[in-house]
């Protein structure tokens, strides 16, 4: 078990005569026994920089130290780490049991009935101990990703890094193996890089999240701070689904003022704001509320009921303060609503926007100026 | 101290981190970041040399070479060692039966001789002749039976083992056959254009017939490998390829002509060059239709001029220098092609 | 259960009869032409080698009074060509065997050693590309650029048979030596086309199981035997079948190195060459007879071998 640390760690390739930044000057330190979950879109060098770790990248600049140890020359043999692949990388000429003693027999000098009886504990541990003596390709895709976890979890090393290995596994399976997973690295306590695209794996998996965008870190946070307290436009686009409405305001006085809407705002909004006038307001589905009555208290609109989308437990409803503009213009509010409230197109329904929840985030450098607090969001939680 | 020698004995030693004790290892090292980066200076020389090379060719390169410098210097040794030592010959005059050739005196005497050696001309024009007749019709014949197989016919895997039999004969035992089908008196090639009135044609023994009668031999003992190439880029076409030119409204032969044989390019340009290198060797094919190392008149070739002088008539700098315009021939097929296979990243 | 099978198998068997019904009923003018051309072509792949085969049966008369291709008929039928041809080239059968099975093994150890050297471990492409452009660039150069220097090599630089002298002590012929040099000299030359072929193999290997197994704690050398080696397997069934029909088929090596015919380990390639010429004109069927025998070795390799065979020089 190991504290991780990334100092301004740095990646570019050479492509050409172009240099290509993956990473760009990314820090975090993770704690002894941390789950870490590092997610961003796809070619955020959220790989690149698990690989660095794992020393299959060579780092461009930056110091990385595993138990305050720099180990940006040491191999990746030599770092004690065990890695899962998206893959899984099972070797394919050997059965199950050679696959988890293989990490063992190379890097220890432990006695053969020492390592057989540490493989069949880990084997027991993940409920695979019939599938020992069978080859990779006799197991299905949920048993082999078994197979892999076992091949790093025997190993007991220092640190896990992990690729996206829930991708290639069926949607109920990767629920399942998400819970497991989780009660693994608890059991365990090994410091644990998690890496995935994949934001549901992020918000329930990791102790903090890490989000990345081109290269560079948006955000490590917890997973709620991160989602109620955003550091920038992108986390707070990134997280959540519906993706948060994004409207794009101008400051006058004490109002935000938008192409088809006006919202005015308390003296502690305002506070947060400064001097910046060009806003963007931010206010997540499922803070919007339908109320009764006629649009007459300042933040309520009358809107049109322009798509009604039915997931059973809850309704996403697009919504739009002039069913005559184009819809393009930003106009539309997506809420999500409990399933059981009737809607349908061409209603026309009151949207509340609680000043409590909203977002403002500066235009142009897409950092937050003023969050929901989440004391605020758990206060609303408990009264419900 | 004691540290700096377990770090000096891990950097020399090529199997570091292997097997032993590589959690002491990591022990090690920790111990050494421990005392600071203090450390850092006492860093072995070895060590140093060994992370500049490291981080000039990449992290596994002084480890990897184990596996790959030692063929490699053997290759290159028996290779390009052989080659410049053949172009040092080639510059010298050594003949008959001296034991080595005298170095001290290097001029291009060789080279202006063959340019007077009317035999040298001849092979040469020989030589040309017999790559590209051989090459250009070699291609097309095994295209067309990549194609007419590709065709989605029954036992085709009968049919491309025969095509491809003649592939597995060594030159010596093709070159039996050929001289019992073109023998003057009762061979099939006679045989054959009898039944059209023609002939017999003394097909070796014919000075401007017999580089062709050899040529279509090598053509059957090859074409097939020039079907395998062929047939694989075909597989590699899509289908949609086929149908889209149909619906087009193509007839079958416009189709292959517009659309298909140009996607070959590919395996043409590699099967070209494999077969190039094969005409270069013909030279076991003629040696074994005569038993020696004079060919027949008029299928003198440079692969067999160069034996000849130099194990024959032990004209040894001479045959050198005959080798080196035919490496030079070489060099000028596979050249631009390593260069274009290096280009498409291919290598 | 068994009678579900049975039933499925029925169906399936029907099924082809139908099938096969069907095709002939579709075959049209065009199928019928490609069909005639496909075995016309089979014909002329056969013929050289058919009319080879009956020939090396037949008695000097035979010879003259049938058509090259047909079979001898029962009064011109003889083994004599073969008994002869066996007698000739029995010596040299077993000379070839000595060198080309060794070189054959070790050129595939080798290539697929190097070229494990040169795909897997990571170290910066450009060099790897420039190394393995060496490399490929020898399996095209024409061996007569090195034969002078070769044959200095073995007689002047390196004397292996003053080297083996107590070889030759136990009572084996000096000439022996040859088979040593040619062992040597075909591994050498087979370094490119081997590391070739068993590299465009490893290129299709997982990157992500080799690093698996380097963060497991396995060295270069570790990987290679347990996890690359085993997976090995098919290429060496390709590699080995196309180095063996090129070694044993060489001449020009042999030639140089063994020189002469009467040489007590001349190859069987160098024995045949000269086969069947003598005063009295040649002697075809003897010739037919000692090609077919030669040839026996990689013809069983390709009948058995076949698709390994096209894989190699497909490739």
């Amino acid at each position: 078990m190991a504290t991780l640390e990334l100092d301004s760690i740095t990646k570019t390739f050479q492509d050409g005569d172009e240099e290509i930044v993956a990473v760009d000057d990314v820090s975090m330190s993770i704690d002894d026994g941390e789950f870490l979950v590092v997610v961003g879109p796809s070619g955020c060098g959220k790989s690149t920089t698990l690989r660095m770790v794992a020393g299959l990248e060579t780092i461009t600049a930056g110091t990385l130290s595993i138990d305050d140890r720099v180990v940006n020359d040491v191999k990746s043999q030599d770092r004690d780490i065990a890695m899962v692949f998206q893959s899984y990388a099972l070797y394919p000429h050997m059965s199950v049991r050679e696959n988890m003693s293989f990490g063992l027999e190379e890097s220890t000098d432990l006695p053969d009935d020492e390592i057989n009886r540490m493989v069949s504990e880990t084997g027991e541990m993940l409920g695979i101990s019939p599938l020992l003596d069978r080859k990779p390709s006799d197991l299905s895709g949920g048993q082999q990703q078994r197979v892999a976890l076992g091949r790093a979890i025997v190993r007991d090393p220092e640190v896990f890094l992990m690729d996206e290995p829930l991708s290639n596994l069926d949607a109920k399976l990767r629920a399942e193996m998400r819970t497991e997973l989780q009660r693994l690295q608890n059991d365990l306590g090994v410091t644990t890089v998690y890496v995935t695209h994949d934001q549901t794996e992020a918000m329930t998996m990791g102790d903090r999240i890490a989000i990345l965008d081109g290269g560079e870190l948006q955000q490590i946070a917890e997973p709620l701070k991160c989602y109620h307290e955003p550091a920038n436009q992108f986390v707070a686009s990134f997280l959540g689904e519906p993706s948060m409405n994004f409207f794009d305001v101008t400051l006058d006085g004490d109002r935000l003022v938008g192409d088809v809407f006006e919202y005015p705002i308390g003296d502690d909004v305002r506070a947060d704001l400064g001097e910046t006038t060009d806003l963007v307001l931010g206010i997540r589905p499922e803070a919007v509320e339908l109320v009764e009555g006629g649009a007459d208290v300042p933040h309520e609109f009358g809107m049109t009921v322009d798509v009604v989308e039915p997931m059973g437990d809850e309704n996403t409803v697009y919504l739009q303060f002039d069913p005559d503009a184009d819809t393009e213009t930003g106009a539309t509010l997506v809420a999500t609503i409990d399933g059981f409230t009737r809607v349908s197109e061409g209603d026309t329904v009151t949207a509340h926007i609680p000043e409590d929840a909203i977002h403002v985030f500066d235009r142009v450098t897409g950092e937050a100026l003023h969050n929901r607090s989440m004391e605020d969001a758990a206060d609303q939680v408990d009264l419900a | 101290m004691l540290d700096f020698y377990r770090r000096l004995h891990r950097a020399i030693s090529p199997s570091s981190g292997d097997g032993d004790e590589p959690r002491t290892d990591g022990g090690v090292v920790s111990d050494g970041a421990a005392s600071g980066p203090g450390a850092e200076s006492d860093r072995g020389a070895v060590e140093r040399l060994k992370a500049a090379v490291d981080n000039r060719f990449g992290a596994d390169f002084v480890e990897s070479s184990i596996f790959w410098l030692p063929p490699f210097l053997l290759m290159g040794l028996f290779v390009y060692g052989a080659v410049i030592w053949n172009l040092l010959i080639s510059l010298t005059d050594y003949e008959g039966f001296a034991n080595a050739p005298d170095y001290s005196n290097l001029d291009f005497e060789m080279y202006t001789r063959a340019l007077a050696d009317s035999g040298f001309i001849d092979a040469a024009v020989n030589t040309l002749i017999l790559l590209v007749a051989f090459t250009a019709g070699t291609l097309a014949v095994g295209l067309l039976l990549a194609i007419l197989i590709d065709r989605g016919i029954r036992f085709e895997n009968t049919f491309r083992t025969i095509y491809l039999l003649p592939m597995s004969l060594s030159f010596v035992v093709t070159a039996q056959f050929w001289l019992w089908i073109y023998n003057y008196n009762n061979g099939i090639a006679n045989s054959v254009i009898g039944v059209v009135g023609l002939g017999p044609v003394s097909w070796l023994g014919n000075q401007d017939i017999v580089l062709y009668a050899v040529i279509f031999a090598l053509m059957w003992q090859f074409s097939g490998y020039a079907m395998v190439v062929y047939l694989a880029g075909l597989r590699a076409i899509p289908d949609e390829h086929y149908e889209a030119a149909k619906v087009d409204g193509a007839s079958t032969l416009k189709m292959y002509w517009r659309v298909i044989i140009p996607q070959l390019k590919g395996a043409t340009i590699s099967a070209a060059v494999v077969l190039m290198v094969f005409g270069m060797k013909a030279f076991d094919f003629l040696y074994s239709l005569v038993g020696g190392y004079r060919p027949p008149n008029g299928a003198d070739i440079l692969a067999t001029k160069m034996v000849r002088e130099a194990y024959s008539n032990s004209q040894w700098a001479y045959g050198a220098a005959i080798a080196i315009v035919l490496f030079g021939m070489a060099l000028a097929v596979i050249g631009p092609y390593l260069v274009y296979e290096y280009r498409r990243n291919n290598l | 259960m068994s009678d579900d099978k049975l039933r499925t198998d029925g169906s399936g068997a029907m099924a082809t009869t139908t099938k096969l019904r069907r095709n002939l009923e579709r075959m049209t003018v065009e199928d019928i032409a490609l069909y005639v051309v496909l075995v016309l072509a089979a014909g002329f792949y056969l013929v050289p080698i058919e009319s080879g085969l009956v020939t090396s049966f037949k008695t000097g008369t035979a010879i003259i009074e049938t058509a090259p291709f047909a079979p001898p008929g029962a009064s011109g039928f003889t083994f004599e060509k073969w008994r002869t041809a066996i007698d000739a080239l029995l010596r040299g059968m077993g000379n070839s065997l000595l060198y080309a099975v060794p070189a054959t093994i070790i050129s595939a150890l080798v290539g697929s050693i190097t070229a494990y050297g040169l795909t897997i471990p990571n170290w910066k492409p450009s060099y790897k590309a420039l190394v393995l452009a060496l490399i490929i660039a020898g399996i095209f150069i024409p061996y007569q650029a090195v034969l002078v220097p070769l044959t200095q090599f073995w007689s002047q630089w390196v004397q292996l048979g003053d080297l083996l002298s107590f070889v030759w002590a136990l009572g084996i012929d000096d000439d022996y030596v040859g088979i040593v040099e040619l062992v040597v000299t075909h591994v050498a030359y087979g370094v490119p086309i081997c590391t070739l072929l068993f590299r465009t193999y490893y290129k299709t290997m997982s990157d992500e199981m080799m690093e698996s197994a380097r963060l497991d704690g396995a060295s270069l050398r570790r990987v290679y035997r347990r996890i690359v080696l085993p997976l090995s397997g098919p290429m060496f069934a390709v590699v080995l079948i196309y180095q063996f029909t090129q070694i044993w088929n060489d001449l020009l090596f042999t030639l140089v190195i063994v020189s002469t015919e009467s040489s007590a380990a001349a190859p069987v390639v160098l024995i045949l060459a000269g086969l069947g010429t003598s005063m009295e004109g040649q002697d075809f069927a003897l010739r037919m007879a000692g090609a077919f025998f030669a040839a026996l070795p990689t013809l069983a390799v390709y009948i058995l071998f076949g698709d390994e065979f096209a894989e190699g020089v497909a490739a």
